[in-house]
């Protein structure tokens, strides 16, 4: 990925993500909430939160981060919820591009990620 | 006071477990942001995040909140829409989530459920009793039920049809704000007279006990009837909800309406035809099919008594589920294609056309915001004028955001004021103290103060909520 298409990435996650009224319909359908007990880190609505978070420099990059966004199944559930109940958004497959940005290096929080 | 993350949460640990307790930053912030519009700001993140199982971990908690003075935000599902849910000081977020246990005893009447359950989930379990929540909130898929009964809020449903949810409360378990446990109410289904305490707990917003177990009256599921009616105006509408009050007939338990913007909006989502005006839809309910059948006829009559375009009794179920769809589907739309900035004014009901028609103008004319648009839809039967400020984007800078939620709070709840009325959904903190202030006589507000001082003398709980907010 060249950084035109990092800025891309972030930009777009950005725009998604602030489309996220955080009504949390679709918490419940995630099984690693479920798992969890409930826990909204280890939710989609969690996970959005923390990519937009850490892409506007209030949180660095860490374990607890990691541990949220790669603990998101694919399965896609959200995404119908937020079809049907939400913004719409392809929530998994935000949670997907977050992850990409983790795992090459491409964001790592705090004020240099300030935008 | 400074306070020790890695402290805190070896501390918390002791009394809830090590898995129950984050203090990392990240879940402090999804657990601080909530439905407010703007970015959660960097003094009020958590500390930490703790998950009790019962009322002794709450009480645990919350002796320990005030041996240090730290505090603490009771955190549902964070659906408010008037700022409950967001903290306001740095502290411990207790999220309720883990207590969802239910119990249903048809023998006695009632059951029990903690305040984690989501609303959905409690429907679906008493639906196997045949019996109903009367709780109806857009958000009742994440909603917690204590939550909902610490707002007493009857959401979509006309309070005239059937009372508040609190009205159904038969007794709780409360963990004060100094960490006692208590028991209230009944196990009776009749309900104590005189000065139970349980009352000054339901709607209390969380600022005087955290509710641990509520025990509900269980409510036979009426038989529902639906009814469509389609006018010219919207004025028309609001003149047959004011009628239906002065003839004093029993209002449909939900009462909702489409303006024509919002009716041309939804009908176009769902695919029915435009209609020609604004759309009114009722849902008639009674305890035995005949009832309804006969309540609904007659209910069709009086619609017909305030010259709707058309109005009929909906037979078919799917053609039902279609129009009905329609009005959650002009919120979508809104949602996702900018931003809404809403209200909430219960008019005295004889006043409801001159409160709309204020609400309507207010929202054109904003200061600090041009190019808007207005729209409503609702529950305009409670009678609850729900007016949005609509603006077709979502690039909007947070201060933008704030100053348009301000000055629709502070416009609207003139109209409040003018027009006698003071809610009845989202609640009366945190963004409405201003409203308490400008309504009713400085004492009461100084009573509230009291009260809570009284059950909270370090104000540990939802610290922020009853000074007022933004």
């Amino acid at each position: 990925m060249d950084i035109e298409d990092q800025e891309a990435t972030r930009g777009t996650l950005l725009a998604e993500i602030g489309k996220c009224r955080a009504c949390r319909f679709c918490v419940d359908a995630c099984a690693v909430y479920q798992a969890t007990e409930g826990v909204e880190s280890m939710a989609p609505y969690g996970r959005l939160q923390i990519i937009k978070y850490l892409l506007n420099g209030m949180l660095d990059e860490d374990d607890p981060i990691v541990y949220s966004l790669y603990s998101c199944l694919q399965c896609g559930r959200c995404d119908r919820i937020c079809k049907s109940k939400g913004q719409n958004l392809e929530v998994s497959g935000l949670i997907r591009l977050g992850k990409y940005l983790l795992s090459h290096g491409l964001v790592k929080g705090g004020r240099s990620e300030e935008v | 006071m400074e306070v020790k993350r890695a402290k805190l949460g070896k501390d918390l640990a002791k009394i809830v477990g090590t898995e129950h307790v984050f203090t990392d930053k990240p879940t402090s912030v999804v657990y601080a942001k909530d439905t407010m519009p703007w970015d959660v700001e960097e003094e009020i993140v958590p500390h930490a995040v703790v998950r009790p199982a019962n009322s002794k971990e709450v009480s645990g908690i919350l002796r320990y909140a005030n041996r240090k003075l730290i505090p603490v935000h009771i955190h549902g599902s964070g659906t408010s829409l008037v700022g409950l849910s967001r903290p306001k000081a740095k502290g411990i977020v207790l999220d309720t989530g883990r207590m969802k246990a239910i119990r249903i005893y048809p023998e006695r009447g009632y059951f029990e459920v903690e305040p984690g359950m989501h609303v959905a989930e409690v429907k679906k379990a008493l639906a196997k009793y045949k019996a109903m929540l009367p709780v109806f909130p857009g958000s009742e898929l994440v909603a917690t039920i204590g939550g909902t009964i610490a707002v007493n809020t009857s959401a979509h449903g006309v309070d005239a049809a059937l009372g508040k949810p609190g009205d159904f409360i038969l007794g709780l378990e409360v963990v004060l704000p100094t960490g006692e446990v208590i028991q209230t109410g009944t196990e009776s289904t009749r309900r104590p007279a005189g000065i139970d305490p349980t009352k000054f707990f339901i709607g209390s917003e969380g600022l005087l006990g955290v509710l641990t177990l509520l025990r509900m009256r269980l409510i036979p599921a009426p038989y529902f009837q639906p009814l469509v009616a389609y006018y010219k105006t919207t004025e028309d509408i609001l003149q047959t909800v004011m009628e239906m009050y002065k003839r004093a007939i029993f209002p449909p338990l939900f009462f909702e309406f489409l303006d024509e913007k919002a009716a041309k909006i939804g009908y176009e989502a769902v695919g029915l035809p435009e209609p020609m005006g604004a759309v009114a839809m009722m849902r008639i309910h009674s305890w035995s099919k005949a009832g309804s059948e006969e309540q609904a006829r007659n209910f069709l009559e009086f619609l017909k008594t305030g010259n709707p375009v058309e109005a009929r009794i909906v037979t078919d179920p799917g053609d039902w589920d279609t129009i009905w769809s329609s009005r959650a589907e002009a919120g979508n739309y809104m949602y996702r294609l900018g931003m809404t900035f809403g209200s909430e004014i219960s008019p005295r009901v004889d006043k409801l056309i001159d409160a709309f028609q204020e609400a309507k103008s207010i929202i054109l004319n904003l200061d600090s915001y041009k190019g808007n648009e207005f729209i409503s839809f609702g529950h305009i039967g409670a009678p609850t004028i729900h007016a949005y400020a609509f603006v077709r984007t979502k690039e909007i800078p947070n201060e933008l955001k704030k100053a348009i939620t301000i000055e629709m709070r502070e416009k609207s709840e003139e109209l409040n004021v003018k027009y006698g009325g003071c809610g009845g959904e989202w609640g009366l903190t945190a963004q409405r103290v201003s409203f308490l202030k400008k309504k009713y006589e400085p004492e009461l507000y100084e009573l509230l103060v009291k009260l809570k001082q009284t059950l909270d003398p370090n104000d540990i709980l939802n610290r922020g909520n009853l000074q007022g907010w933004i």
